[in-house]
């Protein structure tokens, strides 16, 4: 008999070990003529040995960041194109970037631009949120999943922490009435991400209800969970929803991280000295981007951090220039400052701490905004090229990967679209980019489309 | 049923069909052909044939391997792929065998003698749609690629044919010399081509793009043919896994010649679990199982072929004529589930059915005392007595009238305070009179006035310019998102830029003066009045697009009359499907956790229904009784459809959208809330909203006792609501409500104080009257399940639980009734509909 509601691993078929899930998967295996063994022998063949201790850490640029004001200027272009600010000088030899991020320049030598990404979905903010964390727009009814849900898949938990966070919150709705990709897909729903849904550079701030309250010490826990093991074994109905089965591992995983001293740890900003929380900018993307470094300590696999909420009466990358929107003036003193600063505290703190060769961080944004200047002084959305760029885990730094044309306005060299930069992070964290995961009705899915490939410049 | 059904297609389809003979008569023995007429007129044309085995009106396999002959090779000859080719004017039959069985067609063939001459908008630029270059990644970009740019899609061949023809010095083409055109050399890289081959030399469509060239490039006139109508044939395909089925796609155009455009048109499978299909040449190949959909798209008009690939179970025909039958829900849904081969599931038992009707008629638990009232009356009607007894009840006001306010955006983030209350009072006494909603949706179309006397008026205070008004009224009442048709043709449906620009313009006189639109300033009073002058431009043109609700013929422009009425008219008539299939929808979506249609609120033509007939038999069922949402619901909760057991059988385990058993699911946030905060009897304190910024603001507007469901908007602060995923109503659409758990959610019932904070409230009038004292265990146990499951525990749960109980220390007592309540409010059973 298979204790299906413990988190222990059932033994079956002479000493391999399943999940509960796992097992759950294998039942639709049949359907597609793999057997119990061909299946598990296709899942290990997904990630490299000595894997383990690679994570990565996702900074995802709500709103489309503008990279020929940032990234990828074009000092010698037309007025209209250039904009107003000047490149400066970095530590690398090959990257000149905007004198409004100023810090970036001194940690220019750990982080390599791609400056030749573009793709082909909609100018609307959910489909590139969706196309840059999935690699691949949404066809046929099919989600496919965050590239930390596969992570989550491939790598499973390796502490009492989820494998794939996503801090400050979830990413809010775009306007384009899209799912915007930070969920497991079709991979389940049990890989979407943990999202903290607090503000980490609050005063006092806590994990909402991460442990329970004062009076409930262990014993009445214990009975508490007697009582709710009783009283949960009854509807025969949940075994085939997924939705229930679902809510049963959120509450064993709930169980698991509420009791732990571990998560406690990772989670208390407290335990930091305040000398390196000011580091990083006692703002609400500086705290995250903290957070993130000790939750990778504290074994979380993946964790994606929102720059913004929503691109919707915020001041965020979304520089059109004209109200409810952002101006150029507010990426120059409200969002670059903060980002600037904490962007270079994270690879620093990594760096010394020795964290950086096995931790990826990659910065990804929806899109790029178009070359030129729109007549409200902002600039728009723009698919067609823009700027992405990756540190540590194994990349260069201080490369400049691809190339665009004299305006910013297409790639000129080396084109990479969302499939390209999804599989260089599942490189990155080590995974085969060729094998396979179980797709809807249990079909094989390759991890990423046919003929997409990492940056293999980059490491 | 199922003929009447088949009969309805037919006639909506009528005059193609009589020309056509698409139903066709049966060959000989199950094989006919598809088409199964054939008119070839001009050298030019083409026609694909296919051989299939038929079985109640589907295509059950396509015979590849058929072998064709034609009675007359100086008329028509049969060609590589089973490809008619024209030889000369007059009549002739092909004829086909397989495997014994024959079938034939006739063809004729006609204009052999007349010069072909290819069309622009008709030829042209359907070849540029099928290799890609028009679409949004490639020159279909608004910027266009290359310094190359053309409508998406084809939505502007007069704009394209400037660019193809006049732009860039006129070289893209080169009227003396096709092969030197641009056109031609780009897509086909004899010169370099950043969109890489699109085009290979000498193929079919080169050749038509080359002597289109020839013929001195014409351009698109207004006297063109017009496609009028697209269909796809087979429209229904029954196959196995690892089957495949070739689709042939028919246009008609307005001089009444009707083209073979398979290899033209663009092909996406709705269900990519059930099957896949090639985007080149349409041939579906089958994967899993279940139904699925291939839309077919060409020249901005989208239709669909059904491909059903039934389970593989054994299921004998008398379990369907032996289930019972209540309305015409469950003859429809057995009819389906028959097609398929999964069996229904039982019916639910009595505490299972009370439960779950209290929860989706009225968005609350059943009390335990009217849970035992119901589990002893021992009367066989029951069931129907306790439907017409919710459908009755205060409660059932607040949850739809909160059902409702979603959709018309009852938002303090969007409207000042005592706006939000107008509008939500409005709404709540529509629902407690039960007005149909066809009249709702007239007042909120039609409405003018003070925004504070007619609440319905907020509709566009929160709406305020022609495009959004249009857009919302689309969303709202047809489940339409036309706003992809604002800047270019819809790229998946067939609305049109212009369309969008008519539909629009019915709202261009609407004007309002007062209160702006901030909603943190302000007293928030709008008054609408109506000019009787003023056209919103179509930008594209420059000039006002005739006023029209979509499809709908125009309004004369001169007229002064609000044309909001005429709208209204056409918005709310029986023949607009969209509108009563949109409601229709959204109510059985309610009821069953999943709609007919997925997204509920989606009901583009390339996104069909799981059940049609089902779909079509609603809709007219709602249509018959006058829009009246009551009675519709009595028939969804009187359907043996609705009473299932949500145990899954091993034969119909695998499905998730046929309604063979009912689906479990989350508990939306609203009603989840207010079952916490009735089991306890501790109400929740609802006293501050949230503003655009962030920021709290006092509300007096909610007494202590106030329910989640009674909340008139969404700003109103909520941890709970906010991580159960209420509806926020920033934007009409269902896809704002999630009901997806998380451990977020779990981790607030556990350790929140949702919970905690009422069971540990000294003031939790269930917790004194639980722990009185001489209240044994027993009752304590009852009392509890009665109040959180609706049904007795099971003495297994009996058992286990007196056993805890021995455990706890006596003085213990209150602790140990707390974790009881606890345990049974974190179960599946409680956060669950099932």
């Amino acid at each position: 008999m298979l204790d299906f509601l413990s988190d222990q691993k059932a033994s079956i078929c002479g000493g391999s070990h399943l999940s509960r899930r796992e097992f759950l998967q294998v039942g639709t295996l049949s359907a597609i003529g793999l057997s119990l063994p061909q299946y598990l022998a296709a899942k290990q063949t997904h990630v490299k040995p000595g894997n383990d201790e690679k994570a990565c850490i996702m900074i995802f640029n709500l709103g489309g960041p503008s990279h020929v004001d940032l990234w990828d200027m074009k000092p010698d272009a037309p007025r209209e194109i250039r904009g107003p600010f000047k490149p400066i000088r970095t530590k690398s030899p090959d990257i000149d970037i905007s004198e409004i991020l100023p810090l970036h320049a001194k940690v220019a030598d750990k982080f390599s631009l791609v400056r030749s990404v573009h793709h082909d979905g909609a100018a609307v903010h959910d489909a590139g949120w969706q196309m840059l964390q999935t690699g691949r727009r949404f066809t046929g009814g099919v989600q496919t999943p965050h590239a930390g849900a596969v992570a989550s898949h491939l790598m499973g938990r390796k502490s009492d922490l989820p494998p794939f966070v996503v801090l400050p919150e979830l990413m809010g709705r775009g306007g384009g009435n899209l799912p915007n990709g930070q969920a497991g897909g079709f991979l389940g729903k049990a890989h979407d991400p943990f999202a903290l849904m607090a503000d980490p550079s609050k005063k006092n701030f806590k994990v909402p209800d991460l442990l329970p309250p004062d009076q409930i010490g262990a014993s009445r826990l214990d009975r508490r969970k007697s009582m709710r093991e009783i009283v949960d074994q009854t509807v025969r109905s949940f075994e085939t929803s997924e939705d229930a089965r679902l809510l049963d591992d959120n509450f064993h995983a709930a169980f698991r991280i509420m009791t732990s001293e571990q998560a406690r740890k990772a989670f208390d900003l407290e335990k930091e000295p305040l000398k390196v929380r000011e580091r990083y900018g006692m703002t609400r993307f500086g705290q995250c981007c903290l957070l993130a470094r000790r939750l990778v300590e504290h074994g979380v696999r993946f964790v994606t951090i929102n720059t913004f909420l929503t691109v919707f009466g915020e001041t965020t990358w979304d520089i059109h220039g004209s109200k409810p929107f952002t101006s150029i003036d507010g990426m120059k003193n409200v969002v670059c400052p903060l980002y600037d600063q904490a962007y270079s505290a994270l690879l620093e703190d990594l760096h010394e701490r020795g964290m950086l060769d096995d931790t990826m961080v990659t910065c990804l944004s929806e899109f790029g905004r178009t070359p030129k200047v729109n007549p409200a002084g902002g600039r728009d959305h723009w698919p067609q090229c823009f700027t992405a760029s990756f540190a540590g885990g194994g990349v260069l730094g201080g490369r400049v990967i691809g190339k665009s044309d004299p305006i910013g306005g297409f790639p000129a060299e080396r084109p990479v679209d969302p499939g390209g930069i999804v599989a260089t992070i599942f490189h990155g964290l080590g995974f085969d980019h060729e094998s396979h995961l179980p797709g809807p009705s249990g079909r094989p899915f390759p991890l990423v489309d046919f003929g997409k490939e990492p940056i293999r410049e980059l490491f | 049923m199922r003929k009447e059904i088949g009969g309805m297609n037919i006639f909506r389809f009528l005059s193609f069909v009589c020309l056509l003979g698409l139903t066709g008569v049966l060959g000989a023995a199950g094989i006919r052909t598809v088409p199964s007429e054939v008119e070839l007129s001009g050298s030019a044309a083409r026609q694909l044939l296919l051989i299939v085995s038929e079985e109640q009106g589907a295509s059950t396999g396509d015979l590849k391997d058929a072998k064709l002959t034609s009675s007359d090779s100086s008329i028509v000859t049969v060609g590589k792929g089973n490809v008619l080719i024209p030889k000369g004017n007059g009549k002739a039959t092909v004829s086909a065998d397989h495997n014994g069985l024959s079938t034939s067609v006739a063809v004729t063939v006609s204009d052999m003698e007349k010069p072909v001459q290819w069309s622009f908008r008709n030829h042209v630029l359907p070849i540029l749609a099928k290799q890609g270059c028009n679409m949004g990644a490639c020159h279909g970009a608004l910027a266009g690629k290359g310094g190359f740019r053309l409508s998406l899609r084809g939505y502007d061949p007069v704009t394209d044919h400037y660019n193809i023809t006049r732009d860039a010095r006129g070289r893209r083409v080169e009227k003396a010399a096709p092969a030197r055109s641009l056109l031609l050399t780009k897509p086909t890289m004899a010169v370099a081509h950043k969109g890489g081959k699109r085009l290979v030399a000498d193929s079919p469509d080169y050749h038509v793009l080359a002597d289109w060239i020839r013929q001195g490039a014409p351009a698109p006139s207004d006297t063109d043919a017009t496609l009028e109508e697209l269909r796809v044939l087979p429209e229904r395909v029954v196959i196995k896994p690892g089957q495949s089925h070739r689709l042939v796609v028919l246009a008609r155009y307005s001089d009444g010649r009707i083209e073979d455009v398979t290899l033209h048109a663009k092909y996406t499978s709705t269900d990519a679990t059930v099957a896949e299909v090639d985007e080149g040449t349409g041939e579906v190949s089958v994967i899993g199982y279940g139904d699925g959909a291939v839309t077919v798209w060409f020249s901005s008009q989208v239709v669909i072929a059904r491909v059903t690939s039934p389970f593989p179970n054994q299921i004998p025909e008398s379990v369907y004529s032996a289930s019972a039958k209540a309305n015409f829900i469950d003859d429809l849904v057995l009819d389906q589930l028959q097609r398929l081969n999964l069996k229904p599931s039982p019916r639910a038992t009595d505490d299972v059915f009370v439960r779950r009707a209290y929860l989706d008629a009225i968005g609350t638990l059943p009390t335990s005392v009217e849970t035992l009232a119901f589990l002893n009356d021992t009367s066989p009607d029951k069931r129907a007595r306790l439907v017409d007894h919710l459908l009755a009840r205060s409660e059932f006001v607040d949850y739809w009238a909160y059902r409702w306010a979603d959709l018309f955006l009852v938002n303090g983030k969007l409207l000042r305070p005592d706006a939000v209350k107008a509008y939500y009072e409005w709404l709540r006494g529509e629902i407690a009179k039960n007005t149909p909603w066809d009249e709702i949706a007239r007042q909120v179309v039609t409405a003018k006035g003070d925004s504070m006397k007619n609440g319905a008026v907020n509709f566009y205070s929160v709406h305020q310019d022609p495009e959004t008004m249009a857009e919302n009224v689309s969303q709202a009442f047809m489940s339409l998102a036309i706003n992809c048709a604002k800047c270019h043709n819809h790229p998946l449906e067939k609305w049109t830029n212009d369309q969008y620009y008519s539909f629009a313009n019915l709202f261009s006189r609407v004007r309002a003066k007062g209160w702006g639109g901030d909603a943190r300033n302000g007293d928030g009073v709008r008054t609408l009045f109506v000019e009787g002058r003023g056209d919103l431009i179509q930008p594209r043109t420059g000039r006002p697009q005739p006023p029209a609700p979509l499809d709908a013929p125009p309004l004369d422009s001169g007229l002064a009359k609000d044309r909001r009425e005429y709208l209204a008219d056409w918005l709310t008539s029986p023949d607009n499907t969209y509108f009563t299939k949109a409601i229709v929808n959204r109510v059985w979506a309610s009821f069953f956790g999943i709609g007919i249609v997925n997204p509920v609120d989606d009901l583009r033509v390339s996104n069909p229904p799981s059940n049609e007939p089902l779909m079509n038999a609603l809709g007219d069922y709602l249509v018959a009784n006058r829009y009246d949402l009551k009675t519709l619901m009595r028939a969804i909760m009187m359907s043996e459809t609705y009473q299932r057991s949500a145990d899954a059988l091993p034969e119909n385990k695998d499905e998730s959208k046929h309604f063979s058993r009912y689906y479990p699911r989350r508990l939306m946030a609203e009603v989840l809330h207010d079952a916490i905060a009735g089991v306890t009897d501790v109400p929740a304190d609802f006293s501050k909203v949230v503003l655009t910024d962030g920021s709290f603001q006092d509300t007096k507007f909610y007494p202590k006792g106030t329910r989640a469901l009674q909340l008139f908007d969404s700003s109103v602060k909520s941890y709970f609501l906010k991580t159960f995923g209420r509806n926020e109503r920033a934007i009409t659409c269902e896809c704002e409500r999630s009901n997806i758990p998380s451990m977020v959610q779990v981790l607030h019932l556990a350790n929140g104080d949702m919970l905690n904070g009422r069971l540990s409230d000294k003031d939790c009038s269930l917790m004194g009257s639980l722990t009185a004292d001489g209240v044994k265990v027993d009752q304590i146990i009852d009392e509890t399940y009665l109040r959180c499951l609706s049904r007795y525990p099971t003495e297994r749960e009996r058992r286990g639980l007196l056993q805890v109980f021995e455990d706890t220390p006596p003085d213990e007592r209150r602790e140990g009734v707390e974790d009881l309540l606890w345990a049974l409010m974190t179960s599946r059973e409680f956060l669950f509909q099932h």
